[in-house]
This record gives C-alpha cells, structure tokens and sequence, in this order.
C-alpha cells in the first residue's frame, strides 16, 4: 500500500454498465440487430406459410412471457412459477371488460392492463422481500390460486369457467381490426415489434444503474444494505416490470386467438416459459425470444408425432445438458464466435 | 460520536453480550475491540450496526438514539462496515462495485478510496478472481466511500500473515487520523492492536472486562488472566 500510482483511477475506467470492451462492439451490435430486425419483420410473412406465421407467433408469445421470467431470474435471482396468472390474468380481463363492462376495446385493453398491473404490484410488495425459494412457492401459490378462482362456479358469468371466453370486437385498437389481429402475417409483425421493443426494454434496464443494482443485490443482498441501498424498492420494480411484459404478451394472445381459455393461466404455461427460457438463455433478451420459438416449434412437431410430452421432456433434458446457458448462451461460448465478434476474455 | 449502553444481546437462548458499554469518539484514533473467541465482539459490532437488534440497551450515534434504525439508514448517515468473512460482490469487477456504491452515496472523491487501499491496478478484474488479500482490502474500501464518520471493521486482517495485518492496520491508522473519524476494529492478532490502537476494549464472555490505552491494558491483571496472558 506504500506504492501508490498517482493516476487519476477514473480516467483508465469504464463507467457502470459498460463493462468494457472495444469501443466499436456496442455499434456493431445495434447495426446488427437493426439489420435482424427488419429481416425479421418483412422476411417471414413473405416466405412462410400461414400455419408455419401460426406457430411462429405462438412461439413469440410463449418467447415475450419467458424474457420476463429470465429477466427477473438472470438480474435479480427470482424464479417466477406464476407468469401465467398475469399472462392468462390480462386476457381473461380484457374478455370480462368487453363482454361484462361494454368497454370499447381500446379501453377495455387499458382497464385490463391497469388492473393487472395493479395486482402484480400488490402481490410483488408482499413476496419480493423473501428468500428466493419462498419467492418461487408464493408466485407459484398464487398463480394457482388465480387459475383455481377463474374455474369457480359463482363466478362462471364473469370467466366462463372452463368453458373460457370469446373474445369479439367491433372497431379497431390502433388501427388494427379484430381479422387484422387474426391474420397471421399481420400478426408476425405485432408480435415480431412487440417483442422485440419488450427485448429492447428489458435489455436497456438490465444495462441501467437498477440492473446494475438488481445483479448487486442477487449477489450480496447484505452488503448492499450495509452500503446504504434500499434492496426492496429496486426487486419490486423489477418484479412490476416483468409483469408488465408478461401482461402485454397476454392481452397480444387473447387478441390473436380471440379466446381466453383458463389454461392460459394454468402452471403448465409458466412452466413453458421457464423451460423456454432455459432453452434459449436467461442472460439476454434474445435468448428467451429464441427459446420460446424453439420451444414451439418442437412442440408442433412433437405433437405431430402424438408423442408431445414425451418427446418435450427427452427435448429439454438433451438441451440443458448440451447447453446449460441456453442456445444463445452456448453459441456465444464458442470460440470462433468470439473472435468473430470481438470479444475479448478480461484478464 | 459512538455511545453503547447497557447493551444486551441474545441469540435464543444464549446472552452473547451483557450490559456492555462502549464510547468511541470522533478524535481519530483507532479503538481496539480483543477478546477470546466467543467474546462478543462480532456481535458488538452487529449490534451497532443494525445487523443485529439487541434485547436490551441503546446505541447513540452522533447523539442520536438510532438503536431501532435500520442498516441502510445508519450507512447514508456515515456508519460504514467491514465483515470478518469478506463480503464483496465477487462477480462485479472491482471498480463497478466502488462505483456503483459511490454513486448512491454522492462520494465524487471515489479516486482517493481507490488510491488510497491501492486498488488501482485491479479496477477491471472481477473482484471473486483477485487475492484473498486485495479482497479484504476491497472491503474495506466499499466501507470507506461515502467518507464515513464511523468505520467499524470486523477483523480487517482475517486471512492475512501478521506482517501484512500490521501494514493494514498502520494504514488504518494513518487515514483515521488524517480524516478525523471514529474507527472501531474488532481483531485476534493483539500486537498489531497494541501497535495500531489509541484506545482498546477488551470484552470476555459477553461482559465488558476493561477499557484503556494499550498500556494500561496490558497492566490490567484481569486482561492478563482472561485473554493475555502472562507472556504478554
């Protein structure tokens, strides 16, 4: 400690959420995702047929819930079992709000949104401040509680029970007809900008001062206390996020498939989301998207074969042994990749 | 700056400290807290810093009663820690954790923390891959930003050689004396204490035995049979 340089340290640092590297790989990347963006949107409603756009968007709904879920995992250490409740939560809302409270659709999508969001707050408040295994079995109790609800006979009028609901609309919600919604190329697109601003959003936070603090107190909640952070308020915010997101996919999936059934809120679609989002990688915002495609997709094919749990199941245990950080986490592993891209190991 | 009275501290059914009283001033000295394992040292420092509530007694900090007050709270109003088991964000590098504290604390002085523990050569390497003891010295440093008025440090020279917890505590000692602060360090290794400390507390079984210089502690009889030794 007697050898002291004399340098200014702040100069030979990068700032936070930087973390370093060549000065030109943050362009590069936006030119490229720019590039994949537009090819992703233009090329598939121009190559692929209405069934392979079907199973497409099915894939970017499923990829939107489980960014969510590898978000809240990858930054702040939270497994969520009750995506769905939110998911399958805000479509059912918006049914109810047009078929129970004659809501034009654009506010009836608002009211949905809004209540949702409000219930994902009050729940976060009271289950963000416990450890990361009473967190999971909360959101898991009450996603089931919410699925259980929906199914119970007095309120059949409202949910349809499990009969579900159809959901029919006059008008347009931003310029979009209830057939534009149904239409599968038309929807790629919806789906295909939704998610991506969703990746975006959610990479952009993750890059931010409160990602930088969400990862810090994952690692070393107490520390954080102890250099003065509140360590609630930023979880909380990152628990609304997400659900914000996973919100958004809902009421994007009862628009296209113009029913909410009471198996959108069931555990087996939060438990989808999550394999998805294992399968893909937790520590971006492609990797989820990727996963949910890969996830549908195979799950077509499976079913096709009338081996669908089956197959899932060998599916999933063949990829987390082969890619323990997901597809994309793999593939950015590789060593050929790296060179390509520039990216250094940090000594 | 620090008043501890009557404090009483329980784990179920096990008192880990007993009525014991401290005062610390801000006069920039540092104040030595040994003991023999199973003293309550550690849980003193808990107890001061909201890391543990105690049964019984209060704690005063800058005249203020902040016994019920929680860890964040004491640490935006100056009261900074090190831990006996490094606790460090082992997966952010080493300037991104001092960064990102000195940010929340408004300490634009971040440099001088750097310089001063000499971590300037390890800013960009992740703090888990760095030497046990360039660690404790990133502990330390996250405790010093934010330019604390009272440094509690929990055995700064765990895991290091005598030689090198003896140059740590002389550092210590310079910068508590050049920034004027009231520094509290619990510690085993007693030669470095006596060398370093202007004052020194010494506690056993929980109770608080004697309070002194280091000379008058090493006269004390008391000390001598309960921890010291007649070889001391």
């Amino acid at each position: 400690m007697n050898n002291r340089t004399t340098t200014a340290a702040s100069e030979r640092v990068a700032p936070i959420g930087a973390m370093g590297g060549p000065s030109l790989r943050l362009p590069l990347t936006l030119i490229a995702a720019a590039i994949v963006f537009v090819a992703g949107a233009v090329a598939p409603s121009h190559f692929a047929g209405d069934f392979v756009l079907r199973v497409a968007n099915e894939g970017l709904l499923l990829g939107m819930l489980a960014l969510s879920v590898a978000f809240l995992m990858n930054q702040a250490g939270l497994v969520a079992l009750g995506a769905a409740s939110i998911y399958g939560g805000a479509g059912l809302l918006f049914a109810i709000a047009m078929s129970e409270w004659n809501l034009t659709p654009l506010a009836a999508l608002c009211a949905a949104f809004l209540i949702i969001v409000v219930y994902a707050t009050v729940l976060g408040a009271l289950i963000v401040r416990t450890n990361p295994l009473a967190f999971m079995m909360l959101t898991l109790a009450a996603g089931e509680m919410i699925s259980h609800a929906v199914m119970l006979e007095a309120l059949r009028d409202y949910t349809g029970g499990a009969d579900g609901l159809a959901v029919s609309f006059k008008g347009s919600i931003f310029g979009m007809e209830a057939a534009d919604f149904a239409n599968p190329a038309r929807f790629w697109l919806v789906m295909w900008v939704a998610a991506s601003l969703a990746g975006l959003a959610l990479w952009s936070v993750g890059r931010s001062r409160l990602g930088a603090i969400l990862r810090a107190v994952r690692e070393n909640e107490e520390r954080m206390r102890f250099s003065g952070f509140d360590t609630y308020l930023p979880r909380l915010i990152a628990y609304v996020l997400v659900n914000i997101v996973a919100a958004v996919a809902g009421l994007l999936h009862v628009l296209n498939a113009g029913f909410v059934s009471p198996e959108s809120l069931g555990i087996s679609v939060s438990t989808n989301a999550l394999v998805a989002a294992l399968m893909g990688g937790i520590a971006g915002s492609v990797g989820p998207i990727l996963g949910g495609l890969i996830f549908s997709f195979a799950q077509d094919e499976f079913g096709a074969r009338g081996l669908t749990q089956l197959l899932t199941g060998i599916a999933i245990v063949v990829f987390i042994v082969v890619f323990p950080r997901g597809v994309v986490g793999g593939l950015s592993g590789m060593a050929w990749l790296r060179t390509l891209s520039g990216r250094r190991e940090r000594s | 700056m620090l008043k501890v009275e009557n404090l009483s501290v329980s784990y179920g059914s096990v008192r880990a400290l007993s009525d014991v009283d401290l005062e610390v001033l801000g006069d920039g000295i540092l104040h030595g807290v040994i003991g023999p394992n199973g003293a309550g040292k550690s849980t003193l420092l808990d107890a001061v810093c909201g890391r543990r509530r105690p049964i019984a007694g209060t704690v005063r900090y800058r005249n203020e009663d902040i016994t019920r007050r929680s860890v964040a709270w004491r640490r935006r109003q100056g009261m900074a820690r090190s831990f006996q088991r490094t606790s460090i964000f082992q997966d952010l590098t080493v300037h991104e954790q001092l960064h990102l504290v000195a940010q929340h604390l408004g300490d634009d002085r971040l440099d001088d923390v750097i310089e001063v523990m000499d971590l300037t050569g390890y800013l960009h390497q992740k703090a888990g891959r760095i030497a046990y003891g360039v660690q404790r010295r990133v502990d330390v440093a996250l405790a010093l930003i934010g330019r604390p008025h009272l440094l509690l440090l929990d055995e700064p020279g765990a895991g290091l050689s005598a030689a090198e917890t003896l140059h740590l505590f002389e550092h210590l000692r310079d910068l508590v004396r050049e920034r004027k602060i009231a520094a509290v360090v619990v510690e085993h290794d007693v030669d470095a204490v006596f060398a370093c400390c202007g004052k020194v507390t010494v506690l056993d079984l929980g109770r608080h035995l004697a309070t002194g210089s280091p000379h008058e502690i090493r006269a004390d009889h008391r000390v001598v049979a309960a921890y010291l030794g007649t070889a001391a």
